[in-house]
């Protein structure tokens, strides 16, 4: 009575398998940065803020919203991770696809060195194995364990990258490069090593030795980028052209420090809708990008705050406060850097100065990031390009000076990794650079955000492996330290 | 005539009812022919006008009914023969008896109209002796050879009649040798006999196997005798849908039927029926009974939003967002005037031959097949509804439009959706859209102002023939609705033929086929926050004018004007006038049975049975110009626009062979048989994302294009048996066994075998003593059934897809969808037990019928969500079990009768309560969400306790149950999820009163449900915008809440008023918004009339019947603010108690005309 089920049961219009190097593509997409790291990552280092509660309550007031705080969760286990295990699980004993399985380990460990920087302990050993190990409830691990892993895993999938071996075409992030995925991995494994600096200050060296020996990003050509286009949309990009596009502002610490160095980049990032009262009169025809204009949204404030704000200041409305311009930096289709040349130059820069790495000047790294930087910009949007001499002009304005070594360059970094919430976040706890004034915000939980909080998913799914994790690591709030965090 | 009350006894009252009951005795003698298949000799004059009062349908015999509805009338009955009774009067000698001297003659049959027994002597009294050439005389025998009484004979081709005495014996007289003798009975085939020169004509009559009596319809469309089951069921009659209809047909039995619980939502015309029988057995997804027409199940997916049914066949929802409307039920496109019955079968024993579809109960409706009286009739019904809308939001309006206590005082504000502004005072004006002022005034009553008045209006026709053969019916509705949202239309347009001929004695055929169009325009998005008209409507701050909102709703380049910093809050008329959505949906179902008698005592029957349906819809998702949307790269406008076709059809071919027969007092009954069940359904989608042409919603002009092609197919394969004995027709076992074989299970587990037993005792004769009790039974029943329901077709297999648009030129793909692959799932089983008992008292002035019932869910295939640190968010888990336990009753009194004027009450109620067992262990505590709400709480399975829980985070609070607060002056929340309690109610019932004076009937109902706790959305959304009236608190100046500080001490922290509210949105801190969602509603009211007894006698109207209804009449009780409880909008068990607005309910007033031809 059941002869034909099987056949029957058999999906004659879905795949039951691809190329898992179009999986890893999806890996690749899903590591652009959701909502959350704007209403968090980026708010918490004070570049862009929201006056406006509720939904997007988050670092503009310093208090915990879980419905934004879950979304690199979600975002980054369903989309990356979940892809991740199941290509490194499909083809770990297939030798000719070796150097897809490295990419994907690389890959993989962004993603995981990503929420563990926000979150402090994670799923990690037995995060994304529903499908391939049956766990549904996975056991948190320490970030002090996910890093030291983090680091084997870099370490040993960039070394196993192939040169001669077969060449992922399909790769969208260099089109099978391995010369890039080794720089990729080795600038993850940079990262990584920096991130220990004051935790384990003779670790971090060892590694930052061996990932520049490995010779990471140092050109732009050679950046970790998600090239989005009207198909595949920048997430935040897309919100502050959509629903949020008027209530998002770059704040007055970051207007103001580009201003007072003369920063060419403030007219790139920046538009003000000069006399605009409403979001609805911020158009193109009132726009300027002259930073003589631009004026930052001051922390700490709500709705009414910023109304009373922007008319201290003699603004129209807080609609006039300046903005990053969501028709060049912040548009749709921005593109979304995962490590950029500039970024790695200054933590060169770092390591040098520290006496890590032996090789350059700190002077030449940090002008490297600099202007790396500023190049950078011109590839986001030809209407941001910043021309070479005033490149050249910013930096003999603001030369180098090895006394403030530490504070210049990370402060660099930050402005550097602008649109980069989580990386931007991890720096800034790691250096204490930039300073920054705390949240004036009446109502904060805290004075600075050191981590953002579980989903309220977990609490309520895998409660007992959370609370593991919350009576390990602290509690489960904004102000508890992640552990390289010192 | 209608019945109410079949089986157990469960009786529905409602308008009309009363017409049943309360019968004057000509009409009840009618009936009882009709019923028992009996003749009853009278006169008219003797009856007529003599009313009785009889609870027709709870007669056992026609016996114990005549003896209850002579009563009083000075008229007693004789048992002349089997079959045949004759009425006299007590004082003898005033009927004609009936013998061979004085053959009654019967001279005033219609031509058209064939005697049969069943026919009443109505022409005694005109009784002419005509001259007569003939006399011919004999004797007619039954099938045993005993003399057969009250058989009638007629001279073919005439008028001229006779009937048979006590003996059998018969006396006519014929024209000549070439005259023809027709001898019928009913139940009994016909004779014809030419005369020749015979004078003695002996006749032994033979029975008509294919017209058996009365009977119960029950599972697969085998009949039984009421008093044979061992289980609960109701019946519920064309009249009970017909009157007080509602577009779809389900709707119209809230409140009515014992331990059924009906959910309107609050979703348009076109929307979903949610029914639960004996509350929800399944964890996760769908609970929804078997709809099974004329003994084939049809299809009944559900596109309502978040239908929640994982294991759908159309599994794929709408596409891309934006879209949440409910798109209607497979029960959508049944025509209530094609209803003959509809019989609930509530409890695994009942439905244990439907095998794993049954699991939920079923409901069998049984649609016309001829007409209810010999010969053509027509019908022609009429039924109007209005439709107005109910507004139970009790806002504040102390406070208007604004943030943080300011106004809008300039061009373009945005706070639209907030009303934390100031306080109103006379002569204020605010700033909206660009530089329109207007007063700073409250505007209330914005519910009525922006939805319409709905209207429903059906026109049927049937024209339907009866003959000694068979009969047809053919019937034409058309359903026309306005919904309540202005643009919102539904049309159906229903063809029904139904048809049975007997071909010969043993040879018969039966079938139906139903053709339905369904045309549903612009159903509104519901349960969602955005792009949503209800959400948006009901959170618009509390001054905003609804025509400067209407006025405005375009800016200067056509695109929505912002009014709100909330973009996603569309306005309300830009919806109404951008957003649309089409569905039409073509239905052919229908089925034929071929049956044929080997001997007198087995038949086989073979069956097919088809349900097709094409579904086009069509929606832009998000109009051009949307304000919540990005604009469109260069060159074109933004706007989505998906545009699908789906195809489903379902096959059902079965076998059944059937033995009956009697061994003396032992009664045998045995069935076996056989369905195999096929399904596909196929889906073509294409979704496209900017245009080139502006406002062109077509495919071919969309930039990015994402077409989808979805296959689904399953079949199940079913053997299965029952045996019934009977003794002296009073005791009844009957078995049943199936054996199920499920394609989407894999091999080990798809063979699954499941029996039931039943039993039930007929005891009033034993005990009946002192003349009380006139009916009593008991029954017993337990049954096991399996599913595979929540099982997916190759659920077992993790599937990949490529995504439609390469990036960078390469393909990107991955895993489909978030729910992680089981291959191991067995078939769920249930295991249910019932007792129940009938009895009906003091010549049926009290009845009451009560059934008690546990079942066990085992092996529940748990849709559970799992952390989405695995990679994925829900897997189907198999280990659920959990424990239904209930009582439902249903009591009818009479407590007033008189000639002029009776009252009848009854009452309906039932208790159910559903405990979770284990999930993945037995472990107490252990729990699985199985859904979210829009991002503020969630529903939860928890092992010990009732299912459907509530959860959400509350106040934290210390040892004294004090709030505490943080140092910023804002309530904390616990650090865990509380389960508020279950979300399912463990009350259910309503409480009918008619009334009959002089003819005019009058009946109201009022309805319960009760013990279930909700989360209103509405309320979520009316605190965090401070509409509702607990955030005046603190207005001027801020909230120093009520409690402590995290040190223990008094709180002096002043929390911003804005700031202090919305934690239920910011911390998810939900405990302000969770109610309790139970109701009292006076339901319906129905004033009737029958009209036909004054239609003069010469005019083409059989009958006229005319019927005032109201529904929804007024809201008793509620617990919940600003909201009716049942103005929900999610049809899946995964949501339920989530509420998240959904169009406001509505009072319906109509009536309903009713003319035969």
């Amino acid at each position: 009575c059941d002869s034909n089920f099987d056949e029957l049961n058999t999906n004659k219009v879905s795949a039951t398998s691809i190329d898992p190097a179009f999986q890893l593509n999806a890996a690749i997409v899903g590591c652009a940065y959701p909502n959350g790291s704007l209403i968090y990552d980026i708010g918490v280092v004070q570049q862009i803020i929201s006056p406006n509660s509720g939904v997007l309550t988050g670092a503009n007031y310093n208090q915990d919203n879980r419905n934004a705080t879950q979304e690199l969760w979600q975002g980054y286990y369903r989309n990356v991770i979940k892809n991740t295990r199941d290509v490194i699980n499909r083809i770990q004993d297939q030798p000719e696809r070796s150097n897809l399985l490295q990419m994907t380990r690389i890959i993989q460990a962004f993603a995981f060195m990503v929420l563990t920087d926000d979150y402090g302990s994670i799923p990690y050993f037995e995060g994304g194995q529903g499908y391939s190990q049956q766990v549904y409830l996975p056991v948190y691990d320490s970030q002090e364990a996910i890093y030291e892993d983090l680091i084997k895993e870099l370490t040993e999938a960039t070394s196993a990258l192939n040169l001669s071996g077969r060449v992922e075409t399909a790769d969208i992030l260099y089109a099978g490069d391995l010369n890039k995925w080794k720089s990729f991995g080795y600038s993850l494994l940079l990262r990584a090593g920096m991130r220990l600096s004051e935790v384990d200050a003779g670790k971090a060296q060892q590694i930052v030795q061996t990932a520049f020996q490995g010779g990471v990003i140092l050109s732009n050509d050679q950046n970790a980028v998600i090239l989005h286009d009207p198909n595949y949309t920048n997430t935040i990009g897309n919100l502050l052209n959509s629903t949020e596009a008027s209530n998002f502002y770059l704040t007055a610490p970051f207007v103001d420090y580009l201003r007072s160095k003369n920063d060419p980049r403030l007219s790139a990032i920046a538009i003000t809708y000069v006399g605009a009262k409403s979001g609805p009169e911020q158009t193109v025809a009132s726009g300027t990008y002259d930073a003589s204009v631009h004026v930052g949204m001051p922390m700490g404030n709500d709705n009414a705050g910023a109304v009373k704000a922007a008319s201290d200041l003699g603004l129209a409305s807080f609609y006039e406060f300046a903005q990053a311009d969501r028709r060049r930096v912040a548009k749709n289709t921005a593109p979304n850097f995962l490590v950029t040349a500039s970024q790695n130059n200054l933590l060169l820069a770092e390591a040098r100065h520290r006496g890590w790495i032996t090789t350059g000047d700190v002077e030449s790294y940090y002008n490297a990031g600099v202007r790396a930087h500023m190049e950078q910009l011109g590839f986001v949007d030809e209407n941001s390009a910043i021309p070479s001499d005033e490149v050249d002009a910013y930096l003999a304005a603001n030369p180098f000076d090895a006394s403030k070594a530490l504070e210049q360059i990370n402060t660099q970094y930050w402005i550097s990794s602008f649109m980069n919430g989580p990386e931007a976040f991890a720096n800034f706890r790691r250096s204490g650079y930039p300073i920054l004034d705390t949240n004036p915000f009446p109502g904060k939980e805290v004075d600075f955000i050191n981590r953002l909080t579980y989903p309220n998913s977990e609490i309520s799914v895998n409660s007992e492996n959370v609370n593991a994790a919350i009576s390990s690591q602290g509690p489960d709030n904004l102000a508890t330290k992640v552990w390289w965090d010192k | 005539q209608v019945t109410d009350l079949i089986a157990s006894g469960q009786t529905i009252n409602t308008a009309g009812k009363a017409s049943k009951t309360f019968l004057d005795l000509q009409q009840s003698l009618n009936w009882l022919e009709q019923e028992f298949q009996v003749s009853i000799a009278y006169q008219d004059e003797i009856v007529k006008a003599k009313k009785t009062r009889a609870k027709m349908d709870s007669f056992e015999s026609v016996e114990q009914a005549l003896t209850v509805l002579l009563q009083g009338t000075g008229l007693k009955y004789d048992k002349a023969g089997e079959r045949f009774y004759i009425i006299s009067q007590k004082k003898p000698s005033q009927v004609p008896s009936l013998n061979s001297q004085e053959t009654v003659l019967v001279n005033s049959f219609p031509a058209s109209n064939k005697i049969n027994g069943g026919s009443t002597f109505s022409g005694i009294e005109n009784a002419k002796v005509e001259k007569r050439r003939v006399e011919i005389g004999g004797r007619i025998t039954d099938e045993n050879g005993s003399g057969f009484p009250g058989v009638n004979i007629l001279l073919k081709g005439t008028t001229t009649g006779a009937v048979s005495d006590a003996q059998g014996n018969y006396v006519i007289n014929v024209e000549n040798e070439n005259s023809v003798l027709v001898f019928s009975f009913v139940g009994y085939v016909d004779q014809e006999i030419v005369v020749g020169n015979q004078s003695v004509i002996n006749v032994q009559m033979e029975v008509d196997e294919s017209n058996l009596e009365e009977v119960v319809v029950t599972a697969l469309g085998i009949e039984k005798s009421a008093k044979s089951l061992g289980y609960a069921t109701s019946t519920v009659h064309s009249d009970e849908l017909s009157i007080n209809r509602t577009p779809n047909v389900m709707n119209a039995l809230q409140g009515k039927v014992a331990g059924v619980s009906i959910s309107a939502l609050g979703s348009g015309p076109g929307g979903t029926s949610k029914i639960r029988i004996r509350g929800q057995s399944s964890i996760s997804g769908q609970n929804n009974p078997l709809i099974v027409v004329n003994g084939v199940p049809i299809d009944n997916t559900n596109f309502g939003s978040n239908p929640g049914n994982n294991a759908s066949d159309s599994s794929i929802g709408v596409r891309g967002g934006g879209n949440t409307s409910d798109g209607g039920d497979g029960l959508s496109s049944i025509n209530p005037d094609d209803v003959e019955t509809m019989t609930i079968l509530k409890g695994a024993a009942a439905a244990a031959l439907y095998g794993s579809r049954a699991k939920d109960g079923v409901i069998m409706i049984t649609t016309k097949s001829k007409n209810d009286s010999k010969g053509i009739g027509v019908t022609y019904n009429l039924n109007y509804t209005n439709e107005a809308p109910l507004d139970f939001t009790d806002y504040q309006y102390e406070y208007g439009q604004g943030e943080q206590g300011v106004r809008p005082t300039t061009p373009n504000p945005t706070s639209g959706q907030w009303s934390f502004g100031e306080k109103f005072q006379p002569g204020m004006t605010q700033v909206l859209f660009d530089g329109v002022t207007v007063p700073y005034e409250p505007i209330r009553g914005r519910v009525k102002a922006f939805f319409r008045n709905g209207q429903n209006v059906t026109n049927s026709i049937t024209l339907a023939t009866s003959s000694d053969k068979g009969g047809m019916s053919l019937s034409f509705s058309d359903l026309n609705s306005k919904g309540i949202v202005p643009n919102n239309t539904y049309n159906r347009k229903t063809i029904n033929l139904g048809f049975a001929y007997n071909l010969s004695p043993k040879f018969s055929f039966r079938g139906n086929f139903n053709y339905s169009h369904e045309d549903n325009e612009n159903p509104p998005n519901i349960g969602q926050q955005d792009n949503t008209i209800p959400v948006a409507l009901y959170n618009m701050a509390n001054s905003m004018p609804l025509d400067v909102l209407r006025d405005n709703r375009y800016d200067a380049n056509g695109n929505e004007a912002v009014y709100s910093r909330f973009r996603n809050r569309t306005n309300p008329y830009f919806t109404l006038s951008d957003q649309f959505q089409n569905i039409k949906r073509d239905r052919i179902f229908g089925n034929i049975a071929l049956k044929y008698y080997l001997t007198d005592w087995l038949f086989v029957q073979g069956r097919v049975g088809q349900d097709y349906w094409s579904r086009d819809q069509d929606y832009n998702n998000f109009p051009t110009g949307q304000a919540s949307r990005a604009p469109a790269p260069a060159g074109f406008v933004n706007g989505v626009y998906t545009q699908e076709q789906r195809r489903f059809r379902e096959i059902n071919t079965d076998f059944l062979i059937n033995a009956n027969k009697k061994f003396g007092e032992l009664g045998v009954n045995v069935n076996f048989g056989g369905n195999h069940m096929q399904r596909r359904s196929d889906l073509n989608s294409v979704q496209v994302t900017d245009f080139v042409v502006r406002d062109l919603y077509t495919v071919q002009n969309g930039r990015a294009k994402d077409p989808l092609y979805d296959l689904n197919e399953r079949a199940v394969n079913s053997l299965y048996g029952s045996a019934e004995l009977s003794f002296q027709d009073k005791f009844f076992l009957t078995g049943t066994v199936r054996n199920d074989w499920f394609s989407t299970l894999s091999k080990e587990n798809r063979s699954i075998l499941y029996p039931s037993v039943s039993a039930s005792w007929v005891f009033h004769e034993n005990l009946n003593t002192t003349g009380w009790l006139n009916f009593g039974k008991i029954r017993a029943a337990y049954a096991e059934v399996g599913s595979d329901a929540d099982v997916g077709a190759y659920s077992n297999v993790l599937f990949y897809g490529i995504n439609n648009n390469l990036f960078g030129g390469q393909p990107v793909g991955g895993p489909n969808g978030t729910n992680l692959p089981n291959p191991n799932l067995r078939p769920m089983r249930i295991g249910e037990a019932e007792i129940g008992f009938e009895l009906s008292m003091f010549q049926s002035r009290v009845s009451l019928d009560m059934a008690l019932y546990r079942k066990l869910t085992t092996d529940q295939i748990v849709s559970a969500q799992i952390s989405d640190a695995s990679g994925f968010v829900n897997t189907s888990i198999n280990s659920g079990k959990s424990e239904n336990k209930g009582v439902e009753m249903l009591l009818t009194v009479v407590p007033v009768e008189s000639n002029d004027f009776t009252w009848e009450a009854s009452m309906n109620a039932a208790y159910n309560i559903t405990e979770v067992l284990s999930l993945l262990t037995d472990q107490p505590g252990e729990r699985i969400t199985v859904g979210t709400h829009v991002f503020n709480g969630e529903l939860r399975q928890i092992v010990g306790m009732e299912m459907g829980q509530v959860a959400g985070f509350g106040y934290r609070r210390d040892e004294q149950g004090r709030k505490i607060f943080g140092a910023n002056g804002i309530p904390l929340r616990t650090p865990d999820l509380v389960n508020y309690g279950s979300a399912l109610p463990n009350w259910v019932g309503g409480f009918t009163n008619s009334f009959n004076y002089k003819g005019i009937m009058l009946s109201f109902l009022i309805d319960f449900k009760l013990g279930n706790i909700m989360l209103s959305g509405t309320n979520f959304n009316a605190v965090r915008h401070g509409l509702h009236k607990m955030t005046l608190e603190g207005r001027e100046g801020g909230v120093v809440g009520d409690g402590v500080n995290e040190a223990g001490e008094i709180n002096t922290a002043v929390a911003p008023v804005q700031s202090y509210w919305e934690v239920v949105r910011s911390q998810a801190l939900v405990e302000p918004v969770i109610y309790d969602g139970g109701y009292w509603k006076l339901r319906q009211i129905t004033l009737g009339y029958d009209f036909t007894k004054h239609l003069p006698a010469n005019q083409p109207f059989k009958s006229v019947k005319l019927n005032f209804v109201a529904n929804n009449v007024l809201m008793l009780k509620k617990w919940v603010d600003n909201i009716d409880p049942e103005s929900f909008g999610y049809s899946s068990d995964n949501l339920v108690g989530m509420e998240s607005t959904g169009l406001p309910s509505t009072r319906g007033l109509g009536f309903n005309l009713n003319v035969k031809f």
